[in-house]
């Protein structure tokens, strides 16, 4: 498997973690481990004054784990904004996951704030990876203003229901000139396979294994599913037809 | 009537406002090291905890990071 390069940063893994819902902070630092991921996604929230004691964060490898702070809860750009300056000031990394859902339903992302957000945090500095509904013109618009990704969901977050945006994303993934990821609504090892075959450089999971009955179990299928599919890209796929071509020899056969 | 600084959106009164910033989360209990702070919407950086005044109608905000996808 090819290394994966995101922002001169390899990465052995192509598999993204997201750090939510999981049962508790050792599940998830195991299942973590188990998954084979170099990068993990985190939130921020307000400190819980009553119980201030809380701190996920003590539960995960900062040597082995890249942080990749998220925007969420962000409904445009100015909060989005102000959430990366704070991750960044928490943190001292600059690496950000760039998200504005104004629609809690949903929860799609805004694409024209996100597009202005990331405009204003790739010229701050930041290593902008922004989550997109899979629409290939501003893909291209996020590439250009200096996205260090673009990841396209493939279908509504925590959803589970797998590629729903399938050609949209095929058309990403043939115009960009930066790692796409598929983030959002893989629901099974399959559609992560799925996505990588596509040529997908990347996927991020987060519900599909924190809320999995057995998170390690399904964390290690993911990372298998990963693998499988980025090899089997890499591999090149053997062409469909529309009829049979026999595997074994058409000569030889033990008859007159 | 009391000192007050509103802290996460939620006033909190004192008998006498904290010094700083970092008396203050002392007081609260939370660990700096975990924590980035506004104060009045300006990031403070946690090696300037100490030398944060804090005054009567300070609004605090602490930040931490949890899991989220």
């Amino acid at each position: 498997m090819k290394k994966l390069i995101i922002a001169n940063k390899e990465f052995n893994s192509r598999l993204f973690i997201g750090t939510g819902k999981y049962s508790s902070n050792e599940i998830m630092a195991k299942s973590i481990e188990a998954s084979g991921t170099e990068m993990v996604t985190v939130a921020l929230r307000r400190v819980d004054i009553q119980n201030p004691q809380d701190n996920m964060l003590a539960a995960i490898d900062r040597k082995k784990y890249l942080l990749l702070p998220n925007t969420s809860g962000a409904r445009n750009a100015d909060e989005a904004i102000r959430l990366a300056r704070l991750a960044r000031a928490a943190t001292d990394i600059n690496w950000l996951k760039l998200e504005v859902t104004p629609d809690p339903y949903y929860l799609l992302p805004d694409p024209v704030e996100t597009l202005k957000a990331a405009q204003i945090l790739v010229k701050e500095g930041f290593v902008v990876l922004p989550y997109i509904n899979a629409d290939p013109i501003l893909a291209k618009k996020l590439q250009d203003a200096g996205t260090a990704t673009v990841m396209p969901l493939a279908s509504p977050i925590g959803s589970n229901q797998g590629i729903k945006t399938r050609v949209a994303i095929e058309i990403i993934i043939s115009q960009a000139s930066v790692p796409v990821v598929v983030d959002a609504g893989l629901g099974l090892p399959s559609h992560a396979a799925e996505a990588m075959e596509m040529g997908a450089d990347a996927v991020l999971v987060n519900t599909a294994i924190a809320t999995a009955n057995d998170p390690l179990k399904m964390a290690n299928a993911f990372k298998l599913a990963v693998q499988a599919g980025r090899d089997a890209f890499e591999a090149g796929a053997a062409g469909v037809k529309n009829q049979a071509d026999a595997s074994s020899p058409l000569t030889g056969f033990l008859r007159d | 009537m009391m000192p007050t600084l509103k802290i996460n959106g939620e006033d909190k009164n004192f008998e006498n406002v904290p010094s700083t910033l970092k008396n203050l989360l002392e007081i609260l209990k939370v660990d700096e090291a975990t924590v980035v702070a506004e104060v009045n919407g300006n990031i403070i950086p946690r090696n300037s905890f100490n030398n944060t005044a804090l005054h009567d109608g300070f609004k605090i905000e602490l930040i931490r990071f949890v899991g989220g996808g």
